[in-house]
């Protein structure tokens, strides 16, 4: 805050003579101040119609410069999931210990997509937006949600194609693959809650990322480095136990407090092994999605009124 | 806001006028200090002859139901991310980092420390050559950017109406319109109700399904202003750039403009047009060079500003520079202080 105007000097030159107005400011508002953090959140609430239009809007029009349109939606996770089934499970054969590779992989690669592609979505959202932010008064924190929300809309039909791929070819065997039976029943319905846990986590990132790069735009670089490195910590492409076989304990532990690993763990378990998912995984993720919306949202807040400036 | 500085009265008259009513422990005031101290043989020495020095300062005390927008000292300088800015670092190392790493800082000092106080009922014109600071008062007013020194109060939020409204290229005109309305604290029912009159404004009922980038950039600012027009703001900012557009825009939106006003309870009103500044305004504010040069009636103002340009555009610099000495002199540097614990620091 700065200092009130009474300890700053005028300017010495001018002749007119020196006006002081004396009035009661308790009618006043300081323009921009940010508001606390529970009508914060209420006005969140207010503009969440906007925050839904936003995201639909985008992602209806995210392929539209294609010829082929959306079918770029359900191709492109196709594709991915068949690239790295070709690399890591035909020629470094990274299948071993893990029970229907090919649904493993296709969990793995797909899901972790959406939740990487989330997060670097919601930390750039403030920096990329600045036309909107500079224009309208909303509470800033609407676009980082509003970029998790529809990294979420435009990653339904690649989840629809993941169900179909991982029911009908799941199971299937390449060269010494271990098979399991794939059952269709209720337990696939694990599914929405251990997603909707994941949007939690990757909305607390968002916003505490889109926060540091809306300060430090170097922080962008070091996302795209983040992202790999927790790729290759979530056990998309092969088991943890590999890491057990070489002695490094201490990754594995890294790995069950990963929030990412512990969605693809649950995700997997109900599908591919017809299980409920491993309640520590649960605790952990919850604990996750809860700890990092609230922290998210705070420190995402108490930066409010930075985010309009020019860069 | 009781005296325009047009109206240049002799400080003793005004200080004589002020005396009688505010004798609430000034100690400014000689004939409070009389009592046994033997004040009158001193010879009384008229403040008249001592213009500079011994100013007194003119105490106001206004009502704070009247106020609208109160600008307390705000001043406003940029950081700008820049790659050349090793050229003008004078340490050499620092030079040489800034250099091979092709990034650094340089400040921008837009505006200069300024402050009014503007009333409900008011129409404010804005006034000042390109890059005078105009946009920066603009978006302090607006509560965009925080003032780097000073803070800007309101009653409410002011809105600006201007053609800076932000839209999404990939989308249809439609959908622009219902986003912006709903960036703007409509609710969906509300954007509804206002979408006819929006593409009415905007005149582009054929155009409403294209995608915004095949919109040529005439018809993305009428877009963009009818999207803004749809809000009744209290405060209400109104930039030049709607100066735009063809004889049956302007037309459109003058009325539409003209209703919105009516409703506001105080408008800014920023524009070259001196005509439309002295038909519509009530007080004149001229930034010049990022400092304020004037506030005041409209007329006095305006000839001021007219003379300025005048020379600056046929090259005479040294006139215009007298003019900007001779109007700032007559400006009264403004002081606002807060009854005792009054100060806003909350949102709204």
């Amino acid at each position: 805050m700065a200092a009130p105007a009474a300890e700053r000097h005028a300017p010495s030159f001018q002749l007119g003579p020196q006006r002081v107005i004396q009035m009661d400011g308790s009618t006043l508002v300081r323009v921009g101040a940010r508001p606390s953090l529970l009508q914060y959140v209420r006005d969140i609430w207010t503009f969440r119609h906007f925050l839904r239009y936003d995201a639909h809007a985008r992602t209806s029009s995210q392929n539209n410069l294609d010829s082929m349109g959306r079918v770029w939606m359900v191709l492109n996770p196709i594709l991915q999931a068949a690239v790295y089934f070709f690399i890591f499970g035909y020629i470094l054969e990274t299948h071993r210990d893990v029970v229907n590779f090919i649904g493993y992989l296709i969990i793995g690669v797909l899901t972790f997509r959406f939740i990487s592609g989330a997060v670097t979505s919601g930390s750039n959202s403030i920096a990329n937006n600045q036309q909107v932010v500079q224009a309208f008064n909303f509470p800033r924190a609407c676009l980082p949600i509003s970029a998790t929300v529809r990294e979420l809309f435009a990653t339904v039909p690649t989840f629809f194609v993941m169900a179909v791929l991982v029911y009908f070819i799941g199971d299937y065997q390449v060269g010494d693959m271990e098979r399991a039976e794939i059952v269709f029943n209720w337990k696939w319905l694990m599914f929405f809650p251990a997603i909707f846990l994941a949007l939690l986590v990757m909305t607390g990132f968002s916003l505490i990322l889109a926060r540091l790069v809306s300060n430090f735009n170097d922080v962008k670089h070091i996302i795209t480095i983040g992202t790999r490195l927790w790729f290759y910590a979530s056990a998309v492409i092969f088991s943890v136990e590999r890491f057990a076989d070489v002695g490094h304990d201490w990754i594995i532990t890294v790995m069950y407090f990963n929030p990412a690993f512990c969605v693809l763990d649950i995700i997997r378990d109900a599908w591919l092994y017809d299980g409920l998912g491993d309640p520590f995984r649960w605790i952990v993720l919850a604990s996750w999605g809860v700890g990092s919306l609230v922290i998210g949202l705070i420190i995402f807040w108490r930066g409010e009124e930075t985010y309009g400036r020019e860069r | 806001m009781s005296t325009p500085a047009s109206n240049y009265t002799p400080r003793r008259a005004n200080w004589m006028s002020t005396n009688g009513k505010t004798s609430d422990g000034l100690d400014l005031d000689p004939e409070s200090f009389d009592e046994g101290f033997g004040f009158d043989e001193i010879e009384e020495i008229a403040w008249d002859d001592h213009p500079l020095t011994q100013s007194a300062p003119l105490v106001e005390t206004v009502d704070p139901k009247n106020v609208s927008v109160v600008v307390d000292a705000a001043s406003k300088t940029y950081r700008i991310r820049s790659g050349n800015e090793h050229l003008k670092s004078t340490k050499r190392l620092s030079k040489q980092v800034q250099r091979v790493l092709g990034s650094g800082w340089s400040e921008v000092h837009a505006l200069d420390e300024l402050s009014f106080v503007v009333n409900r009922g008011e129409t404010v014109g804005v006034i000042g050559t390109n890059g005078s600071g105009k946009s920066t008062l603009m978006k302090l007013l607006t509560g965009k950017i925080r003032p780097s020194t000073g803070e800007v109060y309101a009653t409410s939020t002011p809105i600006m109406l201007g053609v800076n409204a932000a839209l999404v290229k990939q989308i249809s005109g439609r959908e622009n319109i219902r986003l912006g309305c709903l960036a703007m604290g409509l609710s969906p029912k509300q954007a509804e109700q206002k979408f006819d009159m929006i593409v009415e404004i905007s005149g582009l009922k054929d155009a409403l399904d294209m995608p915004l980038k095949a919109y040529s950039s005439g018809m993305a600012s009428r877009l963009q202003f009818a999207i803004a027009t749809s809000v009744d703001p209290d405060i209400l900012l109104i930039d030049e750039a709607l100066n735009t557009g063809d004889a049956q825009f302007r037309a459109r939106t003058k009325k539409r403009l003209d209703e919105v006003r009516s409703q506001a309870g105080c408008v800014f009103l920023v524009s070259h047009s001196l005509g439309t500044i002295k038909q519509m305004c009530t007080r004149v504010i001229w930034i010049e060079q990022g400092r304020m040069l004037a506030d005041g009636d409209p007329e006095w103002v305006c000839s001021q500003y007219q003379e300025y340009t005048d020379h600056k555009s046929n090259g005479r610099m040294r006139s215009a520079q007298i003019v900007y000495d001779r109007t700032l002199l007559k400006l009264s540097p403004l002081q606002i202080e807060f009854a005792d614990g009054t100060r806003p620091t909350k949102a709204g």
